[in-house]
C-alpha cells in the first residue's frame, strides 16, 4: 500500500496567488489529500510558525469568502479531497448552518474544528449528518477511555489523531504511547489521519502502517516560508517537501 | 447562583480542544469540592486576612459627595490589598487550590502585569514555582512589573506572537497548559475563559461583596464597577444580584472615542456573539470572526472580550453598561485624589467617572458604592505622561543619565 499524505496549508499564505501555487505544488509532490485553514486571528491549538502566517494571512487581505473561493478552485482543478480546518468562530460568527453548506459548496471533503469538539459543538455534528459533510473528530492520545468510546459510537467517515499532547510545530516521538492509540483504532471501519511534528520521511514510514494518512503541517510553511522569503517559487517547495516525505 | 452554572444564559461555556477537556473537568470538580470543604474555605480565609489584609475598608466619601451634590459616595477600597489590586483574591484562591490538588507548577497570563505580579507573589508565598506569559509589547510597556515579577521569583516569558498582548499571552498559556496539564494549574486571571474559570474567579472575587455586606450600615442604592474581562465587577456585584432595588452600573474603556480600535466596548451595540479563547460571549470581532484590535489607556480594560456572566446580566438587563474615556478617567483619577487622598488605579478611574455621572442624578438621601478595583502607584508612567507630561520627561531624562552600574 503506498503511504498517503495530509498535505496543509494556509488560505492566503503566503499571499492568495502563492497559496493555489502551494496547493498545486503539494498536489504534484504526491499528497493524497490536502487540509486548507482558513486563518482567524487566534489560533490557539497551533504552534507559533502556522500562528505566524495565520496572521500575516489576514494582514495581506484574506477573508473567509477568498478562502472559499480559493478551495473552489482547487476542487475544481486538482482531482485531490480537500479538508477544510479552522476554528469555531469562524464558523459561529458566519453562522454555523451557512457556513457548514458553504463550505460543501465549495468542495470540502470534510471539516476540522479542534475547538467545537462533539457534545460542545454549536451543531456542528449534526449539520454535517444533515448536510452530509464529514466532520472529523480531533483526538490526542491523553483521550480518556470512555471518551474515545463515545467519539468511536458516532461512526466518523475520520478521526483525526494528533499524536502529541501539545501544539502543532516541535517534532513528535513515536512511541507505544501515541502508536498505542492508533493501533486501537486501526481494526474500526472509521479511516484515521494522524499527524502534529511529522518532518522527516522517516516519522513518515514509522507512522505510515499504523495510520490512513500522514499529516504535514507545520514543516510544510516551514519550507514554503523559505522558498517565499529567498524570492523562490512556493510551488515548488511544496513539491520537494512532499517528494521528500515520501522517499 | 450555584457555585458551579457552566452556561450563562446564552453564554459561556467550554469551547477548547479534546486535550483540555480532561484537565478542565477535573478543575471543575476540584474547586466545587473545595469549596464545600470548610477547611479549605479557612486556608483561604487565612490567606485573605494575614497576607492580603482583608477586609479592605469602605470609605465613606464625604468630600466628594458634598462636591458632587448628589448621593452620598462610597469607595471599597480593593487597591489596598496587598499588590494592589483584587486580582490577589483570586491569584491566592486558585494558588490554594492547585497545592490541593496536588499540582507542581503553576502558569498565568498577564497584561498589564497586575495579575502576574498577584499570581508571583501567592505563589512566592505557596512555595510554588510559576511561570508568567505577557506579550512582548505589555513587557516593554509595563517593566517594572515584570520587575516586582522577578523579584518573587517567577519566570517571566515573553510572548511575541499576534499582537503580543493580553490575547496573544492568554494563548501562549494556553498551549503551555496544553502540555503540561498533569502536573501544572493554569491560572487564569478574570473571570473568563472555558468553565469553570468564569465561575471559580468570580466565587473567589465574591469576598467583595460579601466583605461589603457586612460593612454596609446603610441601603445601598447603586454600585460602580468597571469591567475589562470583569472580575472585580463580578466579584462585588454577584452577593447583591438578588437585591433588586439595587442598581448595577459596568463601565467599560470608552477610549479615544468611537469606532474600531479606539475604544474596549463590547456591551453597547459594538460586541457581537462570539466563541473565542474557549468562551461564548460578546466579543468585538468583525462579521469573518476575526478579533478585532482594542484601545484603552488602561491595560486592565484593553480587551476584546467579556466574562459571559456579566454579558448574560448586561443583556438581562440587570447590569446597566456605560462607558468612560481615557480623558474621563484621567480626570476621575484627579478628582478623587483632591478630594479624598485616593489614588484610583486608571481602570478603576473609569468606574469613578461613571459614578459621578450617576450620582449627580441621585439624591442626597441615596447612596452609591464604587469598587475602586485597584490603586494608581503602578500607573505612574502613564498618569503622569498624561496629566504632567513635561516635567515628567524631565524626571525620567535626568534619571535615564543616572549611573546605575558601577
Amino acid at each position: 500500500m503506498s503511504t498517503e499524505i495530509v498535505s496543509h496549508f494556509i488560505a492566503g499564505y503566503p499571499d492568495m496567488e502563492s497559496s493555489l501555487e502551494t496547493a498545486r505544488g503539494l498536489a504534484e509532490g504526491g499528497a493524497s489529500y490536502l487540509e486548507m485553514q482558513i486563518p482567524f486571528s487566534d489560533p490557539s491549538a497551533d504552534g507559533p510558525v502556522i500562528e505566524n502566517a495565520c496572521r500575516l494571512s489576514l494582514e495581506r487581505g484574506c477573508t473567509v469568502d477568498k478562502s472559499l473561493e480559493l478551495m473552489e478552485k482547487i476542487h475544481g482543478e486538482l482531482n485531490i479531497p480537500v479538508f477544510l480546518m479552522s476554528y469555531g468562530n469562524i464558523l459561529f460568527a458566519r453562522g454555523m448552518k451557512s457556513m457548514v453548506q458553504q463550505a460543501k459548496d465549495a468542495g470540502a471533503s470534510g471539516l476540522i474544528i479542534p475547538d467545537l469538539v462533539y457534545g460542545r459543538d454549536e451543531g456542528l455534528y449534526a449539520l454535517g449528518k444533515e448536510l452530509d459533510v464529514p466532520v472529523l473528530p480531533v483526538i490526542t492520545p491523553t483521550i480518556p477511555a470512555e471518551r474515545l468510546d463515545e467519539i468511536i459510537g458516532l461512526e466518523p467517515e475520520w478521526i483525526y489523531t494528533a499524536l502529541r499532547s501539545g501544539i502543532t510545530g516541535s517534532l513528535t516521538t513515536l512511541d507505544e504511547s501515541n502508536l498505542g492509540l492508533l493501533d486501537r483504532l486501526k481494526p474500526l471501519k472509521t479511516k484515521v489521519m494522524a499527524g502534529f511534528g511529522i518532518q522527516k520521511a522517516e516519522q513518515v514510514r514509522v507512522l505510515a502502517p499504523h495510520c490512513d494518512a500522514v499529516v504535514v503541517g507545520s514543516a510544510i510553511v516551514r519550507a514554503v516560508t523559505e522558498a517565499y522569503n529567498q524570492g523562490d517559487r512556493a510551488r515548488n517547495a511544496a513539491r520537494l517537501i512532499i517528494e521528500d516525505l515520501l522517499k | 447562583m450555584s457555585v458551579y452554572n457552566d452556561y450563562f444564559g446564552p453564554f459561556g461555556g467550554r469551547y477548547v480542544p479534546e486535550i483540555l477537556q480532561p484537565p478542565l473537568k477535573e478543575l471543575e470538580l476540584a474547586f466545587q469540592e473545595a469549596l464545600g470543604d470548610p477547611e479549605f474555605i479557612g486556608e483561604f480565609e487565612e490567606f485573605c486576612r494575614d497576607f492580603i489584609g482583608r477586609p479592605t475598608p469602605l470609605l465613606p466619601a464625604k468630600n466628594a459627595s458634598r462636591e458632587i451634590g448628589g448621593a452620598q459616595i462610597y469607595i471599597k477600597l480593593e487597591g489596598l490589598a496587598n499588590t494592589g489590586a483584587h486580582k490577589i483574591n483570586n491569584a491566592a484562591g486558585q494558588a490554594l487550590l492547585a497545592k490541593r490538588m496536588g499540582k507542581k507548577r503553576i502558569i498565568a497570563e498577564t497584561g498589564a502585569g497586575q495579575h502576574g505580579v498577584a499570581t508571583a507573589a501567592a505563589c512566592a508565598r505557596l512555595n510554588l514555582p510559576c511561570v508568567i506569559y505577557m506579550g512582548e509589547e505589555d513587557i516593554r510597556r509595563q517593566h517594572p512589573n515584570v520587575y516586582w515579577m522577578e523579584m518573587y521569583g517567577a519566570e517571566v516569558r515573553s510572548v511575541t506572537s499576534g499582537s503580543r498582548t493580553l490575547k496573544d499571552a492568554v494563548n501562549e498559556a494556553f498551549r503551555d497548559w496544553t502540555a503540561n496539564s498533569a502536573d501544572t494549574h493554569y491560572l487564569l486571571g478574570s473571570a473568563l475563559g472555558p468553565s469553570p474559570y468564569p465561575d471559580m474567579v468570580r466565587e473567589f472575587q465574591s469576598v467583595i461583596g460579601r466583605e461589603i455586606k457586612d460593612q454596609a450600615d446603610f441601603q445601598i442604592d447603586a454600585m460602580v464597577a468597571c469591567v475589562g474581562g470583569g472580575s472585580n465587577a463580578i466579584g462585588f456585584l454577584a452577593p447583591f444580584l438578588d437585591q433588586k432595588s439595587i442598581k448595577m452600573y459596568g463601565v467599560e474603556a470608552g477610549g479615544r472615542g468611537k469606532g474600531p480600535g479606539n475604544n474596549a466596548v463590547r456591551m453597547a451595540d459594538t460586541g457581537r456573539p462570539g466563541i473565542i479563547q474557549g468562551y461564548k460571549s460578546l466579543f468585538l470581532h468583525d462579521s469573518d470572526g476575526q478579533v478585532l484590535d482594542t484601545h484603552s489607556i488602561s491595560a486592565g480594560l484593553d480587551y476584546p472580550g467579556i466574562g459571559p456572566q456579566l454579558a448574560a446580566l448586561g443583556k438581562e438587563g440587570r447590569i446597566e453598561f456605560t462607558e468612560a474615556s481615557d480623558r474621563e478617567a484621567l480626570e476621575a483619577l484627579k478628582f478623587f485624589a483632591r478630594t479624598e487622598g485616593v489614588i484610583f488605579a486608571m481602570e478603576s478611574a473609569h468606574a469613578g467617572a461613571a459614578a459621578i455621572r450617576i450620582a449627580k442624578t441621585m439624591s442626597p438621601d441615596q447612596n452609591l458604592i464604587i469598587n475602586m478595583s485597584g490603586r494608581g502607584d503602578k500607573d505612574i508612567f502613564i498618569s503622569a505622561a498624561a496629566l504632567d507630561g513635561e516635567n515628567w520627561r524631565d524626571f525620567l531624562e535626568k534619571e535615564s543619565r543616572r549611573k546605575y552600574v558601577d
